[in-house]
Order: C-alpha cells, then structure tokens, then sequence
C-alpha cells in the first residue's frame, strides 16, 4: 500500500488530533446534579489526578471513538492505495503507437479504433494511477507521452500534472504512417538519461540495476523493427496490446506501375493483396486514372493460416503462440495509357459476407504515372559497335554515336542539353570548372561527368563527382548490390566475373552513393548534384562477361530510363507513408508550394541545389509541389505553375497484418502483454470514510447508552 | 446521594411510625451499659437502694432510720432491728439529636425521613418505658440548633414528639461543633445519647463528637447513608453540586474515579468508626434502605442499643 498524499494528512492530523482532544479537556456540556456533599467526590478527583494528568482520557470510549473516526478521515486524505500494478517508478514513459494499424476498428466497444482504446488504457491504467503530488508539489511521479509511427514525438515532456498528459494524450491522431519503435524507445532513452554502470554498483551488494524509468508501450504489436530495439536492462518495459487477434482486413501491400520495355505506352500496374480474415474474401479492385474508372477486377484473396506453436518457453506448459500467416493475392492491370496521370487503386469491399474490413488507409494507392516518352541518347565511344547496338535494343528516338573529340565539341558548343541520355563509354570530357573565387586564378579544365543525365562505363571520374581510383585491382566479382535500386533489378550481378578491375575507395563528403560493391571496392555508383546525374561502372564491362549475359542490355535500359525519369525507373515519386517526400526541383523554381492530400498547403524553401523535402508523410494520398519558373521532364503546367505529384502510400504488409500481437519481442528480451483485468491502484479512501461512518453510528450508540444509565 | 425529596412530608407520629411497628416498640426499653441516677424514680434500677419493691438486703438499724423501713417480721423473730433495704428505681435520659441539615434530603430512600422515623421510634421506646427523653434538631438556627425538646417523660408525650419530629425540615448547614457546644452545656443529668446524622461535616466531626461523649453520657452515632451514596449510580460528565453550600465538583464519571470515591468513603466511615470506638462510642453505619422494624427490633438491639 502506498499514499498519494501523506503530507496533506499530516497536517490536518497534527492540527486536528489535538484539537480534539484539547476539547476534551474543555469539556463539552456537563449534567448539573445536586449532591448531599462533594467531599468525597473532590478528594476522589484530587487522588486521581495527582497520580495521572491524562486520566480523564482514559478509558473514555467517547473519545477513542471520535479519535477512531479523525483517525479514518486523515487516512482517507492521506489517500491510501493498494498496490495492484508496478506502478511505482518515479518516472514514466508512455509510448502510443498512432501508426496506420492503430486506426483498425476492431468492432465492439463502442467502434472505436486501436488508438482510441490505447488513448483509454493509457489515460485509465497509467495515468490514473500515478502518485499525485503532495500539497508542496513534490513526491508525485511524473509522465511523458511520446506518440510514434515511423517517426517518434514527444508529446509532452516530463510532468506530473495529469490534465496535461491526459490533454497530450487526447491530441493524439492516428496516421498511416509504418511503425517503428526503434525510433520512440531512443527518443524516450534521449529523455530519461542512462545510468553510468558504476553508479548502479553498490559496495558489498554488486550491481543493482536502478529503474530509470518505466516504458508503458501502448500498441497492437505491429512493430516490424521491435527486435532491433535495445532497450535497458534496468528498465522496466510494460506492454498494454490493444486490438484483436482475429481482426480481418484486406489490404494493398504493394503497388507499383512499369511501361512495357517494347511499347512504352503500354502501362502495366501491380497491385500485391493481403488479407487476415479466416475465411477467403472476394474483394473488386478498382482501377482509376485521373479520376475515370478504367478497370475492375474480382480478386478471390485466400484465407490468412494461423499456426500455433509451443513457446520455448517450457516452464509455461501449455502455452502456445500464434502466428498467422495472412493470405496473399495480386492483380495487375494492362492499360493503354501513354500520357501522364495519377491512377487511383481502390478496393471495394462491397459483397464481403463478414465484418468488412477494418482498416481503411490500405484500401486505397495512388500513383502517379509519367508519360511515356522515347529517349534521345548520345553515345560516345572510340569505337564499340555492340554497345550502340545495345543501345539500340532500347528503341530510342534517336541515338547519336559520336567520337570523344566530337563529344568534346558538343559539350563545349552547349548542345549536349537535347539529349536525354548521354553514354560515355571509357571516356570522360573535360570540364571547366565553376567560377573561381575572388582573387583566384581559373581552373585548368579536368575530365570529369558533363551536365545532363549520364551513364559512364569503364570511367573513374575524380572526387567530389566521383571516387579514389587506387590503381588496378586484378580480377573480381560483385559482393553485394542494391537489388531493389531501379537500374540494378534486373542486372543478374550474380553470375558476373570481371578480369580488371580498379581498387576504388569512396571519398568523404561526396555525392556519391554505392549501389554494387565489388571485392575491390564500388564497382557500380551513382552521383548527383545540381547539374548532373550518373550512374558510372568504374570497370569496363568489356573486361567482363557481362556483355554476354542478357543482364547487360536490361542493365543499360533501366538505367537510361532511370536517368531519364528523374527519380525511378518507370515510375514517378512514390513514397510510403512515414517517409520523407525528397524532390529535386528545377535550380529556378521559386514560390514552391506544397498540397497535402487533404487541401491544406504549405510554403516549401528550396534547397540551392532545387531540393525539397517534406515529411514524414502522415497520411496517404497525393502531395502536390507547384512552383514558378521552368518544368521538368514528367511536370506538367497548370495555370502558370509547374505541378508535379507524389503519391504517398502505406504498402506495407507489417501494417496491414493487423492481428494484435500478444508479445512485443525486443532485441533484448520478450515483454508479455499487460494483463487487461489489471486496473489501477485501488483507492481506499472511500472504504476509510465508511468506516468512519459506522464508527460515528457505534459512538451514537454508546452515547446514548452511557447518557441513559 | 441526589437530591430527592420525599413526596409527601409526614405530619404526625402515626406516619413515621405505623401502628403495627408502635405495637412491637412497646416491648423494648432503652439500654445503658451504666446505670444511671436519675432525678424521678423511674423504672430503672439505681446503684441506690431505694424505695422499689424489689428487696435487696437488710441492715442493722441504726438511729435516724426511717421506722417504716423496719422489718418487723424480722424483729419478732430475732427480736433486733433491721432495716429493709430496696433497690432504687429511677428513669432514664433519652437525649436524641437529630441533623436537619440539606445533606439529609437525599438518597431514595430520603436520609431525612428515615432519620426522622428512626427518631420517633427511639423517641417512642424511651416514652413508653418511662424514659425522660429530650430531641435536639441540629440544624441552621441560632447555635446551630432548630429546636429542641426537653423532658418528655410517659406515653401522653408522644404525641408531643411526634409533632416536634415533623415540624422539622432539612434546611441549610448544620453548624454541628457550634450544635455539640451547646448540647454539651446544656444536657443535664445522665443518659444515653443517640446522633443521627450521615456525618458529611466539612467542618469535621472529631470536635464535636469529643463534646458529646462523656458527661455521664453513653453515646451512639447512627451514621445514615442512602444506598446511593454508598453505590453511585453515576455516568458521564457531570458537574456536582453540594446541596448545602453550592460548592462544585466536575467529574468525568469512570471505573476508576467510582473505584476511588468508594475506597474514600470506606476510609472515611472507618476513620469515624475508630475515632468512636477509641473514645467508647458505638458508631454504627445504617443504611437508609434497611426497614425500620428489622433496624429497631434486630440491629440494635444486637449493638446494645435497645434490649
């Protein structure tokens, strides 16, 4: 049992107790009676208090009674609770995860959602529950409300004041943001300190570990980085689940849009379901684009499978955990479609026998389509007649074969700027450098990547647009790739062998980001500042059997169009939410507006280098930047100001498993979920003025009996 | 011990003393552990020899004896002169004092009232066996005195004692020495005297007591308590108010303050009782819910008081 405010009763106590009994000795209301003498009677009195100056107080029911009764009420002040939960650090952390998973209606109690729930339990099982301050403001525990998706904020910092955390609390609003608490547990560690281990080791003990803060998590489980958060032994890890296990939802997991390699205006969308449900839903997956319905599919999603396995934990006995494996579908959709647009997937629940479906930010995905556009490449090669065939595979508009002097005479005359490509095969022109600064000499011309979008083979541009070349490397294989990077995906690294190769080291601070790593260094990197961008192979594929391996010419397509396109390989701007939205605008856009989904906007700042960024993205939909001045190669003009869309979307398939997770297991250690019945401390105050009350009956009583002798 | 006074007051003998009680007094006589000279020939015998009937011895005659006396039986056979000789028979003093002060209203039964049949009974017994009896009520009057009554003497007084008795009323302080001082001074002869009182003096009672005792007196105090005083039915707060002079005494009535004023009490009729004794009293302690025959026929008789 512990007291929420022992100082209050204190006081009324030291001023309260006496004074009752300084009232009994001033005596109420005395019964006049008539004697035949007091003599006895004063010579009694007199034997008894000179043997005890407290003898009026003894034995007299009356008073005990009453002071039974002040007694119960001061205790009451005091405010005295049972301790039925662990409650008992002085600081807590409550972390409520607000991720997109948190707004499934699991139905019953009212339709409220996951976060609503968790906002409950917080403010009813932690907050509630914290010792209040005593009148002089100290000894009660303090809270802070940390609200997390992919990104973590502190929603109010360390108080006591319960209106504030409960205020922090209630202003919290879900997102369809990814979770990650990895981010809210360092935010929260950032807050409560850490404790040196020798503090921690007391003299003749050992090493003690001391709580430094106890972490209320408040999710449904869905955490996809939850094993990679080292948390501190010391500190104490509650985990309150919220939500069902058997909740379903059929969700869009992924979404992506490619235009056909032969037939650029051919439009190809892929959209990956998943559903939890226990039995198989039919769902219609509605394709529009630009706001005109152009498809409809019935998609059958085959029921999720829950497997139950024995927890290693054998000391538990029966206890199984359950893991389900949710059903997974897809459907893509073949459209001609060879100008931009924004194309909306949307499933439609409708026909569905059961609870539809409980989540609604995985209903719908957008993206933004570009229009489909034939390159114009330039090729400058001393002479490699199969890399302009390749080239040529492409189905460029036009492909210029030029030799490096001519290459040279284009960049110097300005006419590099009509093409959309330039190929630099082993060779790299020479380029002024910028405008010296004051007081200094020009810059002799260097080789390095011209302006535009350039892919470079066999070339080991110098730093800060390129990397170290340490000489020659012998031969080598690809170690490791980024297999997702648009120019990469089909490139079948794997099986590649090359006979030369160059030591290359990558040097500090520059635009250089390594996308395939040999055994001798990068071997595939891209740069990019505000004038170029490159992907540049720093060996020469001739010196491997690349050129022989299919992967080759898909190689050389999808990094033409990935250079061409801006950002991705086929495809606009598509980020998930909790991501952040990184635009590389025109160097002379100004006025540079952003509209969020919903219609608000938003002034943006752009970078000197035209770069803008906005996030993380909360909520899914499309984000429009708009600005003055000139347009990229996929904006689009409207009303005088240059649009160009992003589409914000959750895919992902952590999220849309909703089924609540009994256990959160961190890197560390498992936490089991905090048991539901476990209320809050048990007040007693009520059940001391009770007893007060039937003391002050009892006394009645006894009055009464003693006055009527 | 509180103050309760009786509903009714009695007006004359009858109701102190019923008849049935009146007929059973008849029977007893006042006792005195000393004989004693009094100025009439009563019915009591005399160290003298007198003029009774009752024969006690014979003496050789000498000159100037009266010739009545002579026992001429005697003479004609021993042909000498004897002179019969008779015991003497004379009364008794009965002198009752009777404490009219307030202390005496209390207690159920009333201390006053009971004290006041006591008296005519004791009254009555020394009248009809030809005792001279004297009542002295010591109360608030002049030297401490109410009233008094003087050689009463056959049973055509006991009207007059009874109307004396219930003329009196518990008024007041009893200046009791002032009282004694006076009775000392002005009792005459020999006797027996009895003090009713409940001897709650504050004044104390040991000067008074010495005047009294002695003086050809056989002296017995009848200390009267209500059953009250002895056992008080007492709770609570209370502020105790002495019916005689308004002093106040507050008390938180307790086990252990009714344990005390028990052990006071017990000390305080102990004290008296060996201050009497010591001093050839009889001090007795009635309680006033005794009943009056068993008291006068029994109890005491038992302490020499009545035979």
């Amino acid at each position: 049992m512990s007291w929420l405010t022992p100082g209050l009763a204190g006081i009324v106590a030291a001023i309260a107790v006496p004074s009752l009994v300084i009232l009994y000795f001033l005596k109420l209301r005395r019964r006049d009676l008539e004697v035949s003498t007091t003599l006895l009677w004063k010579k009694a009195i007199q034997d008894l208090q000179a043997n005890a100056p407290f003898q009026k107080l003894r034995r007299n029911i009356l008073l005990l009674l009453q002071l039974l009764v002040l007694g119960a009420i001061i205790f009451a002040l005091a405010q005295p609770v049972l301790d039925n939960q662990v409650v008992d650090g002085a600081r807590h952390v409550i972390l409520i995860d607000r991720s997109a998973s948190m707004s499934a209606d699991d139905g019953g109690e009212g339709d409220e959602i996951r976060l609503e729930r968790a906002k409950r339990v917080a403010i009813e099982q932690i907050v509630e529950s914290l010792k209040t301050p005593n009148v002089f403001g100290t000894g009660g525990d303090e809270a802070m409300v940390i609200a997390f998706d992919s990104a973590a904020e502190v929603r109010v910092n360390f108080t006591s004041d319960k209106a504030a955390l409960i205020r922090a609390i209630e202003s919290i609003e879900p997102t369809d943001s990814t979770s990650s608490l990895n981010t809210a547990f360092k935010l929260a560690k950032a807050f409560t300190g850490t404790r040196k281990f020798e503090d921690q080791v007391q003299e003749n003990v050992g090493f003690v570990p001391t709580v430094t803060a106890t972490l209320h998590v408040i999710s449904d489980g869905r955490i996809p980085d939850a094993t990679r958060v080292e948390d501190q032994r010391e500190d104490e890890v509650l985990y309150y689940a919220v939500g069902e296990e058997d909740t379903p939802n059929v969700g869009i997991t992924s979404v992506r849009a490619e235009r056909d390699f032969e037939n650029r205006s051919k439009l190809a969308i892929f959209v990956g379901l998943q559903s939890t449900a226990t039995e198989a839903r039919g769902v219609d997956v509605v394709l529009t684009i630009d706001g005109t319905s152009r498809s409809v599919r019935r998609i059958e999603v085959p029921p999720a499978t829950r497997e139950e396995a024995a927890t290693e934990d054998g000391a538990e006995g029966s206890d199984t955990s359950v893991s389900i494996e949710p059903g997974i579908s897809g459907v893509v959709f073949n459209v001609d479609r060879p100008q931009a647009g924004v194309a909306t997937v949307q499933l439609n629940h409708t026909g569905s026998t059961a609870r539809a479906d409980a989540l609604e930010a995985d209903d719908t995905a957008y993206l933004v389509v570009p229009p489909s556009k034939r390159l114009n490449m330039v090729l400058a090669t001393a002479g490699n007649l199969y890399l302009a065939d390749a080239l040529r595979a492409l189905r460029p508009a036009n492909l210029d074969v030029v030799r490096p002097a001519d290459f040279q005479s284009l960049l110097d005359t300005g006419r590099l700027a009509q093409y959309d490509v330039i190929v630099l095969d082993g060779f790299l022109p020479l380029i002024q450098p910028g405008p010296p600064a004051e007081g200094e000499e020009p810059g002799e011309p260097l080789p390095g990547l011209p302006p535009g979008r350039v892919l470079a083979l066999g070339v080991v541009p110098q730093p800060p647009m390129g990397v170290i070349d340490n000489g020659e490397g012998g031969a080598a294989l690809f170690v490791e790739w980024e297999r997702d990077h648009p120019a990469l995906r089909l490139a079948g690294l794997s099986s590649i062998e090359m006979s030369r190769s160059r030591k290359i080291e990558v040097a500090k601070a520059t635009p250089v980001r390594v996308i395939a790593r040999t055994n001798n260094g990068p071997g595939i990197f891209e740069a990019a500042d505000a004038r170029t961008r490159a992907i540049v192979t720093t060996f020469d594929p001739l010196n491997s059997d690349w050129p022989f391996e299919p992967g080759f010419v898909l190689f050389l397509g999808e990094a033409a169009n990935t250079l061409a396109s801006e950002g991705d390989a086929s495809i606009a701007a598509l980020v998930k939410t909790g991501e952040t939205i990184n635009q590389r605008l025109p160097e002379d856009a100004t006025d540079v507006t952003m509209t969020r989904p919903d219609g608000s906007e938003e002034d943006l700042i752009a970078a000197a280098d035209g770069s803008v960024v906005y996030g993380p993205v909360e909520s899914t939909g499309l984000y429009s930047f708009s600005w003055k001045g000139s347009a990229g190669p996929s904006d689009q003009e409207i009303d005088g100001r240059i649009v160009r869309s992003v589409a914000a979307n959750l895919a992902s398939a952590d999220e849309s498993l909703i089924s609540t997770e009994p256990t959160l297991p961190l890197a560390g250690r498992i936490v089991a979920t905090e048991n539901d019945e476990r209320a809050g401390k048990m007040e007693l105050w009520p059940w001391l003025l009770i007893g007060a009350l039937a003391i002050i009956m009892l006394e009645w009583f006894v009055y009464n009996r003693k006055v009527h002798v | 011990m509180l103050r309760t006074p009786p509903a009714k007051r009695p007006k004359d003998l009858t109701e102190l003393i019923d008849s049935k009680l009146m007929a059973r007094l008849s029977q007893l006589d006042v006792a005195s552990r000393k004989v004693f000279t009094g100025k009439l020939k009563g019915e009591r015998r005399s160290k003298k020899r007198g003029e009774s009937v009752e024969f006690a011895d014979h003496r050789p005659y000498v000159v100037g004896d009266d010739m009545r006396h002579v026992d001429w039986n005697l003479y004609g056979r021993l042909d000498m002169l004897f002179i019969k000789l008779f015991m003497e028979e004379e009364d008794l003093s009965l002198h009752i004092v009777l404490d009219t002060s307030e202390s005496g209203d209390c207690g159920q039964p009333n201390k006053f009232l009971f004290m006041q049949r006591l008296a005519a009974s004791l009254g009555y017994i020394g009248l009809v066996n030809l005792n001279r009896v004297a009542v002295t009520a010591v109360g608030q009057g002049e030297g401490g005195i109410n009233g008094r009554l003087q050689d009463l003497r056959g049973r055509r007084r006991v009207t007059d004692l009874g109307a004396f008795l219930c003329s009196q009323e518990p008024i007041g302080v009893a200046s009791f020495n002032e009282a004694a001082r006076r009775i000392a001074l002005t009792r005459r002869g020999k006797g027996v005297m009895v003090l009713l009182s409940d001897m709650f003096h504050k004044e104390g009672y040991e000067d008074a007591l010495r005047l009294l005792v002695g003086h050809g007196y056989d002296l017995f105090v009848i200390q009267c308590l209500s059953p009250q005083e002895v056992d008080p039915p007492l709770g609570g707060d209370l502020r105790l108010k002495d019916v005689e002079d308004a002093d106040t005494a507050e008390v938180t009535i307790s086990a252990p303050l009714l344990k005390r004023y028990k052990a006071n009490l017990n000390a305080y009729i102990d004290r008296l009782h060996e201050f009497c004794v010591r001093r050839d009293i009889i001090h007795m302690t009635v309680k006033t819910d005794t009943p009056m025959d068993e008291l006068v026929l029994d109890y005491l008789r038992r302490r020499g008081l009545l035979r």
